[in-house]
């Protein structure tokens, strides 16, 4: 009799505790959906209703904002260049990055720790030391204002992680498969695209994804890199659209729209294998 | 097969085109920033070789450099204290509740992967006077009226200014994300027989959570503390666009945004170059400390 | 081994370079990229010119030409077009616009590429200086003086801004065609100074009357930007001016930035400064001006390009509603009150041309009739050239600022853009925002003052 008092008093409080605990994450949820949110109406509105009631709902619907982002706002050539350069840089980084990382993790060579070591090191160092002499460079080498200007640096601090993460994966493959592979008479090239690339696929998308998304986000390289509006990337065309001519906000909350759209219809569609490839790679990096 | 493995020529085609990449535009960069850093090198002008008189500018005169450092070191302490909280926090509630952790755990994460500038831009709007916060504080009649609110992103009072503050939470509230999932992928990882042991010898769920999960999280604390470190070190993005540039007589200025102003709206690339390698050296010390103080702790137990 | 090592540093030296060489050529970002390419156009521009080939030229400037809703960039962009339609086949522009904020760096940037946009604008002042003193811009006086092009102009005097002497890259000369002339004036809001009973203030102390009048009447009698720092600095650089402050002084150290005229421009800075709306430290001049334009406040100081935004963005009426004046004179100061801020865009040609006929055509369609007329009817800057204009379509407040501009003793250029870089004007800048805020001017001139000590008196 006792006993079962106590266990369901147990019971309630830990029922209370449950609640607490979704309230908690509720109103949490709550701060991170509003502000998108509030873009959301906002960005629909137009700027005399705005102004009078920052907060309500729109009375008509105004697509023209988007339009205006679109078009004038540079965003759908930014849009484009950012494509492309974190395409090119996702693919070049990987192959570069998976070669080098069986080159450490597989062929035998005295250097090869020292090499992993020479690597690693790139990662600590930010990218803001090295801004200012591949300024300088590259404007002699006339890659200041074109995206291979702002894909070539991409790729190297790209690569640290990718040949580390890779590395971790090749050194799993359990050796009997490359030598059965020798035995029957691979080359090691052949062994590099035949077993080890297909046997680290997970690897690949790890390493992709952080490439990816860190390069869709950058703004400090391209804002100093590229000068002309029609080379600009996402994040320096919404940021030097947005700063100086807000005089119509509501095409501003557009313009912030259409910059996330896509990372949040990516995110929707295959947010738990975002999740766990970007905590995976952190976890390694 | 060891033959195979040791072949020359395919060494050094596998290692060649990653390292030459990395030695151009990393290493050599690196190198020519302490050159730079020791020159007065203005831009469309030769380099001159000054020794150390950007270092001693920098420590001495520069009271935007005294701001921009007092401000990223507040940044990185708040941030390595605030993300280990909430982050474990976070992490442990999530771990504990059966229904929707991955919907939570999917919200939380979002703003991580989402645009620093957009969001960036976004924060600036919620916090100016006349259309985000203050306006609904006005119409909730807790202030007068939107002017009289908090200048949330304008006042320049006491030693860290509540702008600073302000983006301190806003990128609290950006990257807490991921510091919770480093710290529930290391909880899922240990395995649940100890926590069954634990029960049975009588522990309850908050013993074990502080007798068991912390210490076994140890070495993910280290990661974690030196991600935001370093992150927080390099951090440029939001405050860039949460205060207008020349806003505030760069009473908000970090390292990085002190650097770029520098550097590229002034044109002393010789200065910023110095700015750069203090920069680096921050990055590197931290990541040492971090990894020898928290890393040694974790193999006493 | 030694030996090896060395040869395999040699030879990735090489490859890197190949690699990168590779990467500028064969990389399908540049094709894939949908606009003008610079990079391409220099190459086009490099290749020997033969008879059928159009003269390709660059033209950067600070504004985007198909967004902006600015009437004189408008008038640039017909200019722009006007240029490429006439020369059909012969001579072909390509703008490269960014905004105003980064325009500098990103000029800065082209230069220190070796890939210096034909024709450029600039501002005279610190920023002109960097590129007629290093050799960037060309001297232009032959081109002036050639077909009569220079007797076009008003006078000898709209060239100041862009005359060098010694110290010019390539001797003493003129570096820099004006566009237009723009001063700044004191707007205000005719139908609020009547209900207030305000008078048109001719000193310091009527202005503040005036403005407590407004304020009586509750309305906000200021509206300003302390958040973009150049608009607060446009006030105290007048109040200076209107102190007696020569800027000539101060750089030739002769006296300092604590001498007690500026430090009295602070104090009136501060006394004024009770008249300006309450979120003025935050607002930046797009939110500073819109309050002036939606009848929020009564006066706003600004340069007379707010004209052109009066004429393009306001609502229908409020133009008629205007006023100009003169920013007052300071009770008991000797200086002359009648000086005037201006300020003109101003057109350069790079030194590295390849094609100088092209850029300079293309700069006389910037102030050739078409366009002067446009500049003074449509956008409200006063001309340089000696156009007629009618001055029934000019906007009523043109003819107010042009009343200012001939009552005029000299002009001066403003105060961020007239010191010795660009820093010492942002630096400047800040101080006096500081100084709004409430510091004692005295400190508040610490940094200015430091920036000279270190970086121009030695």
């Amino acid at each position: 009799m006792n006993n079962t008092m106590t266990i369901s008093k147990e019971k309630r409080r830990s029922r209370i505790i449950t609640t607490l605990i979704y309230i908690f994450l509720v109103i949490l949820a709550i701060i991170y959906i509003v502000p998108i949110l509030w873009v959301v109406i906002t960005s629909l509105k137009n700027d005399s209703t705005l102004m009078l009631s920052p907060w309500a709902m729109p009375e008509h619907i105004e697509w023209g904002n988007y339009a205006f982002a679109w078009t004038k706002g540079h965003l759908g050539t930014a849009m484009l260049n950012s494509f492309i350069v974190c395409s090119i840089t996702l693919i070049v980084s990987m192959v570069f990055g998976s070669m080098a990382a069986f080159a450490i993790a597989r062929l035998r060579w005295k250097l090869s720790k020292l090499a992993m070591y020479y690597f690693l090191i790139g990662m600590m160092i930010p990218i803001h030391t090295i801004l200012i002499p591949l300024f300088v460079q590259f404007s002699q080498w006339h890659l200041s204002n074109t995206l291979t200007g702002i894909i070539v640096p991409y790729i190297t601090f790209s690569l640290p992680i990718t040949i580390y993460i890779m590395v971790g994966f090749f050194e799993g493959i359990p050796n009997e498969l490359f030598e059965s592979a020798c035995i029957d008479g691979c080359s090691v090239y052949k062994m590099f695209t035949m077993v080890a690339l297909p046997l680290a696929k997970t690897g690949f998308m790890v390493t992709g994804l952080m490439s990816f998304v860190a390069n869709w986000n950058e703004l400090l390289v391209a804002m100093v890199f590229i000068s002309n509006d029609a080379k600009k990337t996402l994040p320096v065309s919404l940021t030097k659209f947005v700063g100086p001519y807000h005089t119509n906000y509501c095409q501003m909350f557009a313009a912030i729209m259409i910059a996330i759209i896509p990372t949040i219809i990516a995110y929707v569609a295959f947010a738990n294998q975002i999740v766990e490839g970007l905590t995976a790679g952190a976890v390694k990096g | 097969m060891d033959k195979l493995m040791r072949n020359k020529k395919a060494i050094i085609l596998f290692i060649a085109p990653a390292l030459i990449l990395f030695t151009a535009v990393l290493f050599i960069p690196v190198c020519k920033a302490v050159y730079y850093s020791l020159c007065n090198y203005k831009i469309n002008y030769q380099p001159k070789y000054i020794g150390f008189k950007n270092y001693v500018m920098l420590f001495t005169k520069d009271k935007t450099m005294a701001i921009a450092f007092k401000n990223s070191i507040f940044f990185m302490i708040f941030s390595i204290v605030t993300q280990l909280i909430f982050g474990l926090i976070l992490a442990a509630l999530l771990t504990n509740i059966k229904k929707g952790r991955n919907l939570f755990k999917n919200i939380y994460y979002l703003p991580c992967v989402l645009s620093s500038a957009a969001l960036g831009l976004l924060w600036m709007f919620v916090f100016m006077p006349r259309l985000g916060i203050n306006q609904m504080m006005a119409s909730l009649g807790w202030i007068e009226d939107c002017t009289m609110g908090p200048e949330w992103l304008f006042n320049t009072d006491g030693f860290i200014i509540l702008p600073i503050w302000v983006i301190s939470f806003v990128a609290l509230w950006q990257y807490v994300g991921q510091s919770m999932m480093l710290y529930m992928a290391q909880i899922s990882g240990i395995s649940m027989d100890i926590y069954e042991a634990s029960y049975i010898d009588g522990c309850s769920k908050k013993q074990s959570f502080f007798y068991i999960t912390l210490p076994l999280i140890k070495p993910m604390v280290a990661t974690a503390m030196s991600l935001n470190a370093i992150g927080s070190l390099k951090f440029f993005d939001l405050i860039y666009n949460m205060i207008p540039e020349g806003f505030l007589s760069h009473k908000a200025d970090v390292i990085a945004t002190h650097l770029y102003t520098q550097a590229f709206k002034f044109s002393k690339l010789g200065y910023g170059s110095a700015i750069g390698v203090i920069l680096l050296i921050l990055c590197l010390i931290m990541t040492v400390i971090i990894n020898k103080f928290v890393k040694t702790e974790s193999y006493d137990m | 081994m030694k030996m090896r090592k060395i040869l395999a540093g040699i030879l990735s030296m090489a490859m890197t370079a190949g690699l990168l060489a590779g990467c500028g050529g064969a990389a399908p970002a540049d094709t894939a990229a949908p606009a003008a390419d610079t990079g391409a156009a220099t190459e086009e521009a490099a290749a020997p010119a033969t008879d059928g080939d159009v003269q390709e030229i660059s033209f950067m400037i600070w504004d985007d030409l198909e967004a902006s809703e600015d009437l004189i960039t408008k008038g640039y962009k017909e200019s722009v077009d006007r240029f490429n339609a006439d020369f059909a086949g012969k001579y072909h522009c390509t703008p490269i616009t960014t905004n105003l904020e980064e325009y500098y760096d990103k000029l800065n940037a082209l230069v220190a590429a070796g890939d210096t946009p034909d024709v450029f604008i600039a501002s005279p002042g610190a920023n002109l200086n960097d590129y007629a003193m290093t050799g960037v811009a060309a001297k232009l006086d032959d081109y002036l003086d050639a077909d009569g092009w220079k007797q076009t102009f008003t006078s000898d005097a709209v060239f100041a801004g862009g005359t060098y002497g010694d110290e010019g890259g390539d001797g003493p000369g003129i570096y820099a065609i004006p566009l237009n002339i723009a001063a700044a004036c004191v707007f205000y809001n005719t139908e609020m100074f009547e209900d207030a009973g305000a008078a048109v203030p001719k000193t310091f102390s009527e202005l503040l009357d005036t403005c407590q009048k407004l304020q009586d009447k509750g309305y906000t009698p200021i509206t300003i930007s302390a958040g973009t720092a150049w608009c607060l600095s446009m006030v105290a650089g007048y109040l200076c001016d209107r102190n007696g402050l020569n800027l000539q002084d101060i750089k030739d150290h002769k006296t300092d930035w604590k001498d007690e005229k500026v430090i009295k421009a602070g104090e009136q800075l501060q006394e004024l400064s009770q008249y300006f709306q309450k979120t003025a430290a935050g607002d930046d001049n797009d939110v500073a001006t819109a309050a002036f334009y939606n009848g929020e406040a009564a006066i706003l100081i600004q340069g007379s390009w707010a004209i052109g935004q009066i004429n393009g963005s306001c609502a229908e009426g409020f133009a008629d509603k205007v006023g100009v004046f003169a920013f007052p004179a300071v009770d008991g100061s000797s200086a002359d009150p009648n000086r005037v801020i201006a300020k003109s865009d101003s057109l350069c040609m790079s030194a590295a041309t390849q094609y100088p006929d092209a850029a300079i055509q293309l700069i006389k369609y910037f102030v050739d009739d078409t366009a002067s007329k446009y500049t003074a009817e449509i956008g409200g800057k006063i001309p340089v050239t000696s156009v007629q204009y009618d001055e029934s379509i000019a906007p009523p407040e043109l003819k107010y600022v042009m009343d200012v501009f001939k009552n005029a003793s000299s002009t001066f250029g403003f105060y961020n853009e007239s010191l010795a870089d660009t820093e010492a004007g942002s630096t400047f800048d800040n101080c006096f925002v500081e100084i709004f805020k409430g510091e004692d001017p005295e400190t508040a001139l610490d940094p200015i003052e430091d920036y000279y000590e270190m970086n121009v008196w030695e």
